[in-house]
């Protein structure tokens, strides 16, 4: 019986992996670039609310039907979320604000923009029509047969799931064997070092923001379509932060993101599956529904002195203002 | 005529008080972000067919209209201003206090706690007694990141949003649990919620004297959030741990070097930080509704925040801001009634507004900055040339 | 036999000219119709003092400014170089004073960033290539070396190594001796002097007139914006040369009063922890003790654990018997310790606080300046600082601007200003003249030897050897987290320099 709940809790630690992992890889991409990202809760946002309209869009009013319909409102949330990730970038890059300050104010106007765009997708401020159509989920092949209801862990996963995880090689090959990437991380490293070799700063930070955006859209668009099949206010519960404490556990690379991002996704499943387990049955509902948060808080204040941050990051650039 | 006026010797026209270009600097800069906004506000006006100058006279019209809507929107920027208060508060020490949010909802389990158990204080004593309850809850649970971020160098805002999670939470339990309502009678409660409070729990309501409808909600917690304004203010000009405060906020090497614990300093502003936001929640609890309910209104913690950047977390600042930003939410059921704008287009309004401010304050800073440099720069390049260093590093940005 | 090539073969015609270049900042102009050449296969000196214009006028042939008048021309062809870039594709390569590298990355990560060849990057293939690079100049460097490990000679070698892998025949290096030993000082000029073989026109900017008088072929003088006169080596000297960049002569010790050394004030024994590796010394009433050293060497760690910012591993740190170890920094003021920092924007003055309120702090819980309620008396904290800004010629609009809008000079003034106020037992003084122009300088050092004259004790830390000697009644050298030995003033400086490269504990370096 537990094993059951435990391969399910599993299943469902690897949705929200996707979201985390995702998520985390575009608050790296923006962090070695230099700019703190705390936006990305936001950025996530917007990705719920249009990844929901686009599926909604692309399937039913064009009738494009499955997968294609969801596969465009994934691209729609993602290209939204970098559109609204545009904001911090202006703000930080070209306007020098705070980087923690134009952040929190992107998470703050993410709320309101939702609701203003749920009005006019949905008629509604809060929340779109449920049932919306997702990807056909699959068995992992092999892994999906495991016996004692461990098996369950890799059955009806979305395939999203499987891309969350391939998209390690590119990111970790882009920043580590290509052109863009060491220039990407001086930025983030010596910005004074990276313009003094003639290689634009701001260039490099706004690609970072942006691939931030885009990338934490994706995720939001995910969570609405995949995981909810429909858009509601709130949805987002944190993760979008989840997602940044995940990326300061890994100390900002990308392979031990995968495993943070796990073990962050696996918290967020117990409240969901396994609050009949002795070690949390004794408590009550309320509060088995803080252990994720809880969880995250131990690992931030426990990791925090052995993780180091790309050393520019966060700092105001001061030399080239605008591309 | 009178007499021609005896010629003022040149050195003193030049002469301004020290504190006037910044302020006008301030002023400006905040006119302008309000009429980039409007202008972008009155672009999304126009794609819905109406007339920009007809939807805001709307709002504003519709908040002016009588004693009873400007008590309200008074009464709604109260718990906004005490949000913004505690923000501005930690900010100033270099601190992002985002856990406002839970500090509030946990300031209204502890506030609830002791209306329904502290009955045994008499009249006046017991709203008195809420109030601070309120204060400790909020205090107690902003002890937590305060504590976190000195021992352990955890960044407060990740650990403040945890805990907004976890705070919410909390409320959920407390109101199934030990404040949950006991009455018993047939009349079956749709929402969950706590008792009724006593009315010696509540705060007096105080807008009649002023011609407003008791439906204002406009109580004596206004003038109490326009004291802690004050208080604010006074701490940062004129105490020894506001200047500490600002010290650490603003260069903390050299504040230690000058002998300032830093973590003391944290600490302390933190806790400052929860009793302000611990009396967020009292405008609903003790005056709207008499009780804790399921339905609460949440985000009040959040907005706080958008108000404290709009009022640049100056006390005076944030008063205003608050209540113009009061303005534009009750002017939200304006829209729904008169134009074809959603309501949410406030909500938008609201948000470029704060983004604006941010922005064109920075911009702001920067330019008053090198003008300043310049000018003391000039002067010195008589006697002592290493001025230049110090412009050149300005400089620099414009290369 | 000179130490000099040909005065830049002279007849080969000039690979840069700078015409009449003017570059203005707001409220003061850098560079005034400033004209200058450079010639292949020659070190040009230029000197002057901070804020004479060197810097800027370099960065302006190295396409980091935009000049207001005047023109460049290179190889006998009007250019405009409007970014670095242009400046490579040009030849020009600048070596700056603050290093930029990449800490992170390696030796040839840091030399490649920019001109990788291609969108991929083959880490071995480029580090052959620097290698290859390196070997023809004669530098010593390990390409697959991450550059956090590297020492600061190391260091500059991968900057001008940066240079030369651009093909540059230019190569500008701003005040390159400033954080070197004399050891390393002599190592650079050798590869510069092969540089210069190799027929390259180096440009050299420094306020060290030793040095520059050892290895330039050609000096230009600036003040105030304007060249103020141009000479060789062999038609000055270091005294005309300190004329001219000051406008007037400068002395360059200063009267040392004599007075009866007593008792010692503070001791440290075996301290360690961080950079420190068991540092021992003592300072007596009356004293100058000058702690020499190149930074990198313990000289942060050390000034902080007096002051009690940085945890100690082990040692004890006693100010007149009084055991300081584990107390708080208020705490060490109160006993009796001023601290004058090596860094005033970091660990001195709070940038964005007013005068007056930066001449309180560290004083600002004293009975005199706030109550007991927590309530500051702001009419008697600004008393103290009109006082103070008068007393010490602090110039400032008022006490209400900003500490941010001061010069240097004046920054420097008003935490010396506020430090010594305090009557202090001990003063910690780190780096005291650092960017500052020679007034500044002369009055700094002029305070340090009242304190001496007053009979405290004073416990210098810098960098700065013409700095040490003018001050110090005693001098050791700190290496490596130790001190490494304890000279007389009189010491001449190459052996000073051995001390400060490990001396008694490394044996003769060869």
């Amino acid at each position: 019986m537990f094993l059951e709940d435990f391969g399910a809790s599993i299943q469902i630690a690897f949705t929200y992996f996707t979201i985390i992992y995702i998520t985390g890889l575009g608050g790296l991409f923006s962090e070695r670039s230099g700019i703190v990202n705390i936006g990305l809760e936001g950025m996530m946002i917007i990705g719920t609310v249009t990844g929901s309209y686009g599926t909604f869009y692309f399937s039913t009013e064009l009738d494009m039907g499955v997968p294609l319909g969801p596969i465009l409102g994934l691209l729609f949330g993602l290209l939204c979320g970098a559109l609204f990730a545009l904001i911090h970038a202006v703000a930080t890059i070209t306007f020098r604000v705070d980087h923690i300050v134009s952040g929190v104010v992107i998470n703050l106007v993410a709320i309101g923009l939702a609701r203003f765009l749920s009005a006019v997708f949905f008629g509604q401020a809060t929340q779109s029509p449920p049932g919306q159509p997702k990807l056909s989920p699959i068995d992992i092949p092999l892994l999906s047969d495991l016996p004692w209801g461990l098996g369950r862990a890799f059955q009806q996963l979305s395939p999203m799931v499987i891309v969350a995880i391939l998209l390690l090689i590119p990111v970790w090959y882009s920043l580590n064997r290509t052109r863009w990437g060491l220039r990407l991380r001086s930025c983030g490293e010596n910005p004074e070092a990276t313009r003094s070799l003639g290689v634009s700063v701001p260039l490099y930070r706004y690609q970072g923001v942006l691939l931030s955006g885009a990338l934490a859209g994706l995720a939001g668009a995910f969570l609405a379509i995949e995981e909810s099949q429909f858009w509601r206010e709130g949805q987002t519960q944190g993760l979008g932060f989840i997602a940044l404490a995940a990326l300061i556990l890994s100390n900002w690379n990308p392979i031990r993101l995968l495993w943070a991002a796990f073990l962050f996704g696996f918290a967020q499943a117990i409240p969901l599956r396994l609050d009949d387990f002795f070690l949390f049955a004794w408590l009550p509902p309320q509060f088995i529904r803080m252990i994720p948060y809880v969880v995250t808080i131990v690992a931030i204040a426990g990791f925090v002195g052995k993780v180091r941050p790309p050393a520019a990051a966060g700092r105001a650039y001061e030399g080239g203002g605008a591309l | 005529m009178a007499a021609s006026p005896a010629t003022v010797p040149a050195a003193a026209i030049r002469e301004r008080p020290s504190w006037l270009e910044p302020l006008l600097v301030q002023v400006a800069a905040l006119l302008l972000a309000l009429l980039i906004s409007l202008a972008i506000g009155a672009v999304i006006i126009i794609l819905y067919g109406e007339n920009p100058i007809d939807v805001y006279s709307a709002i504003l019209e519709f908040a002016f209209r009588d004693a009873t809507s400007f008590g309200t929107v008074l009464s709604i920027a109260t718990p906004l201003i005490f949000s913004a208060l505690a923000v501005a508060v930690c900010f100033k020490a270099g601190l992002f206090n985002i856990g406002v949010e839970g500090q509030f909802l946990v300031g209204m389990v502890t506030a609830t706690w002791a209306a329904l158990h502290l009955g045994f204080l008499p009249g006046a004593l017991l709203a008195v007694g809420v109030l601070v309850f309120a204060m400790l809850g909020g205090m107690a649970f902003a002890a937590i990141p305060a504590v976190l971020k000195v021992k352990t160098g955890a960044h407060e805002v990740v650990t403040t949003i945890m805990l907004n999670g976890i705070a919410v939470s909390f409320l959920a339990w407390a109101l199934n649990g030990p404040l949950k309502f006991t009455a018993t009678e047939g009349a079956f409660n749709v929402d969950l919620r706590s008792d009724k409070f006593s009315t010696d729990a509540l705060m007096p309501n105080i807008g009649e004297a002023f011609g407003m409808k008791p439906s204002a909600d406009f109580s004596l917690l206004f003038p109490l959030a326009l004291v802690a304004a004050a208080l604010v203010w006074f701490l940062f000009k004129r105490m020894r741990l506001g200047y500490e405060a600002r010290a650490v906020g603003s260069s903390p090497g050299s504040a230690q070097a000058g002998g300032i614990s830093i973590g003391a300093v944290q600490i302390k502003v933190f806790l400052i930080s929860g009793a302000l936001a611990g009396l967020i929640g009292m405008q609903q609890l003790l005056v709207d509704k008499g009780a804790l309910v399921q339905n609460y209104e949440a985000q009040l913690g959040f907005v706080g925040i958008g108000v404290a950047f709009l009022g640049q977390n100056n006390p005076i600042g944030i008063v205003f801001a608050a209540i113009f930003w009061s303005v534009l939410s009750r002017g939200e059921s304006a829209l729904q009634i008169n134009t074809e704008v959603p309501r949410e287009f406030v909500i938008i309004l609201q948000g470029i507004f704060i983004m604006t401010v941010v922005i064109v304050y920075q911009v702001a800073r920067r330019w008053a900055a090198r003008r300043q440099l310049a000018r003391e720069g000039a002067i010195d390049n008589m006697e002592d040339s290493s001025a230049t260093d110090d412009i050149e590093g300005l400089a620099r940005e414009d290369a | 036999m000179t130490d000099h090539g040909e005065a830049g073969r002279s007849g080969a015609p000039p690979l840069v000219v700078m015409e009449h270049v003017t570059k203005k900042f707001p409220g003061v102009v850098a560079n005034d119709d400033v004209s200058i050449d450079l010639r292949p296969g020659e070190v040009h000196a230029l000197i002057g003092e901070n804020g004479a214009g060197k810097s800027t006028l370099m960065r302006v042939l190295y396409g980091m400014y935009p000049a207001d008048g005047g023109r460049i021309v290179i190889r006998g062809e009007e250019r405009k170089i409007a970014s670095p870039r242009d400046a490579i594709a040009n030849g020009i390569g600048m070596v700056h004073q603050h290093f930029v590298l990449v800490d992170p990355f390696t030796v040839t990560q840091n030399i490649v960033l920019g001109d990788e060849g291609g969108p991929l990057v083959h880490l071995s293939d480029a580090e052959q290539r620097v290698k290859v690079l390196a070997d023809s100049y004669g530098f010593q460097i390990d390409p697959g070396a991450v550059v956090e490990d590297l020492s600061v000679g190391e260091e500059q070698r991968v900057e001008i190594l940066k240079a030369l892998y651009r093909g540059v025949d230019i190569l500008i290096l701003d005040e390159p001796t400033a954080v070197l030993t004399p050891a390393e000082t002599q190592e650079l000029f050798a590869n510069l002097r092969f540089l210069r073989e190799d027929g390259k026109s180096i440009v050299f900017i420094s306020h060290k007139l030793d040095e520059v008088l050892q290895i330039a072929d050609r000096i230009t003088v600036l003040r105030r914006g304007s060249v103020v006169g141009q000479t060789t080596p062999d038609e000055t000297d270091k005294a005309k040369l300190a004329e001219m960049m000051v406008g007037r002569p400068v002395l360059f010790r200063l009267e040392k009063p004599t007075v009866e050394i007593g008792d010692p004030v503070l001791e440290l024994r075996d301290l360690r922890g961080g950079r420190l590796r068991g540092l021992s010394l003592e300072v007596r009433a009356g004293e100058i003790l000058g702690v020499a050293g190149v930074e990198g060497n313990g000289q942060r760690e050390l000034a902080d654990a007096i002051m009690g910012l940085r945890a100690l591993d082990g040692g004890t740190i006693s100010l007149h018997d009084r055991d300081l170890a584990g107390l708080s920094t208020e705490a060490i003021r109160n006993a009796g310790i001023a601290f004058i920092p090596e860094d005033r924007h970091e660990q001195g003055l709070v940038l964005d606080m007013t005068l007056w309120e930066n001449t309180v702090l560290g004083r600002h819980d004293d009975a005199d300046f706030s109550g007991r309620g927590g309530v500051l008396f702001l009419k008697k904290i600004k008393e103290l600082a009109t006082r103070l800004v008068q007393l010490f010629d602090v110039r400032a609009r008022s006490i209400e601007v900003n500490a941010s809008t001061l010069s240097g000079g004046n920054q420097q003034k008003l935490i010396l200003a506020r430090e010594l106020e305090t009557d202090p037992k001990l003063l910690l003084a780190a780096q005291p003249t650092r960017g500052l122009d020679v007034g500044a300088i002369e009055f700094v050092w002029s305070q340090i030897l009242l304190q001496k004259a007053a009979g405290r004790a004073v416990l210098l830390i810098s960098a700065e050897l013409d700095e040490i000697y003018a001050l110090s009644d005693r001098i050791v050298t700190l290496y490596e987290g130790r001190i490494t030995g304890e000279y007389a003033p009189d010491t001449p400086a190459d052996e000073l320099g051995r001390g400060m490269l490990g001396g008694e504990l490394a044996g003769e370096p060869g």
